[in-house]
């Protein structure tokens, strides 16, 4: 047990009470932030987060901590931008440190169409509020002077677009101070929960069955990453969700600072580091669906042959860890957040491998929808209904790289 | 280093059982009859092929570039497999050399045939420097 | 799931296939046709369990192929090149 989590000690655990306001199925990020905001913004306090196995064990407690803004839509950079703003004061807040550290983040690349959709990306981003400004190869490397420019001589550098607000946060951290902050203020957060169905009441969903007894509620907000689609089952609801296996590492500690985040459209990968001096590399998800958290050596090898070409430096490190998360790919990257048509149900869901930068603004806005019954204008692009409506979101920014 | 050259040859698209028929066929010893897919062939070294088959489609292929192996080359190569290779001769290969989609010919070295690794050849450098 | 086996090449690491999704299917409670065409268009049943999916061996013989894979553990329990309409899976 760590220094942080001994200052949490005095926190109140609870047995599960037979009825909320509010259920939230999940405690990672986005559970946990909704019910923070709730408590704290809308006086909300009847509300209790069910956690099938300890809170931040999922894809909160596994994502590589990035958070940016430079999407490709104006919808989601309006709406990450806004996250990435709650981040910046989140400490001030709770009262935790969750090691957060504005960094900026270069974002390479090695081709002419490359440049002209970093081009693109730095007008759209600085327009809706991120700053993105697009430097030359010798200003990447005043930024970053690890990069080799030539790209082991198979990605010479052309140029990159610099987002200067990038940042990172340490992710249990984060998970931690939401749930202090909401549990102080009467949050029922109960672990070793696990969800096994959905009370129903003709088509309205009344609250939630688990294994240690049912508990019925006004509002039931699904905040399940991966197994999202067992939840959605029991409400006989349908989502364009299907769950990938994302991949990740940390190297050994590295004397030097590597300064911003490194990442790059054409390779597919993105290196940081963390506080501790560890190199934290990561890439695209899996491409086919599965359920399982099993670290593949394939992964290692195309990731590891992709990012020593532009930092050679990788190559004396070595690989301490490796671990999978399952996460919920929407079938247009981008996140599903609001009704979902049945009566009582919301969602949160279709966070891929987005969802860890998206926790502020996912939070206080779903915590808005809820308590004043209305979609907030940011949350407004990425409703359910959008598939049927044909407004979906091409927003190829949205994965992990792109 | 290995100097890969373009293969002339001849591709054929056909029915399987057309193919079946060709594959069977004896040709002489200079013929190499490669057989990509079910319905699929490359033959090298064939002076007229004649297919029954209403719907075969017969072409001259120059899209791909190989190399007859010394045992010691074709060593080499194996090393850089990741899957195991089968133990009857003579058999076509097919799947990642280097990393690199490629195909290997595999005989009997003793009867004195060489080996042929081939690829598209739009891989050819690809392949030829990641096994250098 | 690290080895898939491709029924023409045999036994190849998984990443000389490319994943071609699995059979898109629509639930018979779904009555309304312009409900069916969106579910069909954009649902996915994100199967926890046996999927029957398409795989493209790309580095090999270029070929179609069918699998059944538990998505908990990644067990392929079968590969054929049965045509996608065939049901007998």
């Amino acid at each position: 047990m760590n220094e942080f989590v001994e200052t949490l000690l005095d926190l109140q655990w609870h047995e599960p009470k037979s009825t909320y306001d509010v259920v939230i199925i999940g405690g990672g990020g986005h559970g946990l932030a909704t019910a923070y905001y709730l408590a704290t913004r809308h006086g909300i306090t009847n509300v209790a987060v069910v956690e099938a196995n300890y809170i931040g064990s999922g894809n909160s407690g596994r994502n590589t901590t990035i958070i940016r803004a430079n999407y490709g839509i104006p919808e989601s950079v309006r709406f990450y931008q806004h996250s990435l703003d709650l981040y910046s004061t989140l400490e001030e807040e709770t009262g935790c440190w969750i090691m957060h550290a504005t960094k900026g983040l270069l974002w390479l690349a090695h081709t002419e169409t490359a440049m002209r959709s970093e081009r693109a990306r730095c007008l759209l981003n600085t327009a809706c509020g991120a700053e993105t400004v697009m430097v030359d190869p010798q200003a990447a490397k005043a930024i970053c002077p690890q990069l080799d420019l030539s790209g082991g001589g198979r990605y010479p550098v052309l140029g990159a677009s610099h987002h200067v607000g990038a940042a990172t946060a340490r992710h249990d951290r984060v998970v931690w101070a939401y749930a202090q902050g909401a549990m102080r203020m009467g949050v029922h957060v109960l672990q070793n929960t696990q969800v096994t169905g959905l009370l129903r009441d003709g088509e309205r969903v009344t609250g939630v069955q688990t294994a240690n007894g049912n508990i019925s509620a006004g509002v039931v907000l699904s905040a399940v990453g991966g197994n999202v689609t067992t939840i959605a089952n029991h409400a006989e609801l349908r989502l364009p969700v299907r769950t990938h296996p994302l991949q990740a590492f940390v190297t050994n500690g590295y004397a030097q600072s590597l300064g911003p985040i490194i990442s790059d459209t054409e390779l597919f990968c993105y290196v940081s580091q963390t506080a501790r001096g560890q190199m934290l590399i990561g890439a695209e998800f899996d491409p086919q669906p599965s359920y399982s958290t099993q670290s593949s050596f394939n992964f290692l090898q195309s990731c590891t042959s992709k990012v020593t070409h532009l930092l050679p430096f990788l190559k004396n490190l070595r690989i301490l860890r490796q671990w999978t998360g399952i996460c919920d790919v929407s079938a247009d990257f981008s996140p599903i957040i609001g009704h979902t048509g049945v009566d009582g149900l919301l969602i949160t869901t279709g966070w891929g491998t987005w969802g860890f930068k998206a926790i502020p603004a996912g939070g206080s806005l779903m915590a808005e929808l809820i308590a004043t019954g209305k979609t907030p204008p940011l949350l407004e692009p990425f409703g359910l209904d959008r598939f049927a409506s044909d407004q979906a979101l091409a927003d190829q920014g949205s994965t992990g790289t792109r | 280093m290995l100097a890969l050259e373009t293969l002339h040859g001849t591709r054929i698209v056909a029915a399987p059982e057309a193919l079946d028929a060709l594959d069977a066929a004896t040709w002489s010893t200079s013929v190499t009859v490669l057989r990509f897919a079910p319905d699929d062939v490359f033959v090298l070294g064939a002076e007229t092929i004649s297919i029954s088959g209403e719907y075969a489609i017969v072409e001259a292929e120059s899209g791909f570039v190989g190399c007859w192996l010394t045992d010691e080359q074709l060593a080499h190569v194996a090393e850089h497999i990741d899957w195991p290779l089968p133990v009857e001769r003579p058999v076509l290969v097919q799947g990642f050399v280097a990393g690199v989609p490629a195909k290997i010919w595999l005989t009997s070295s003793a009867t004195g045939e060489r080996s042929l690794l081939l690829c598209a050849a739009p891989y050819a450098c690809e392949l030829t420097e990641r096994l250098a | 799931m690290l080895w898939l086996t491709c029924p023409i090449c045999g036994r190849r690491p998984i990443d000389e296939f490319s994943f071609g999704g699995e059979f898109p299917t629509v639930p018979d409670r779904i009555t309304d046709p312009a409900t069916r065409d969106v579910d069909y268009v954009w649902m996915f049943d994100n199967i926890a369990g046996v999927t029957t999916e398409r795989w493209f061996h790309h580095a090999g013989c270029r070929r179609w192929h069918t699998a059944r894979r538990d998505t908990i553990t990644d067990a392929v329990l079968h590969t054929g090149i049965e045509d996608a309409t065939d049901t007998v899976l």
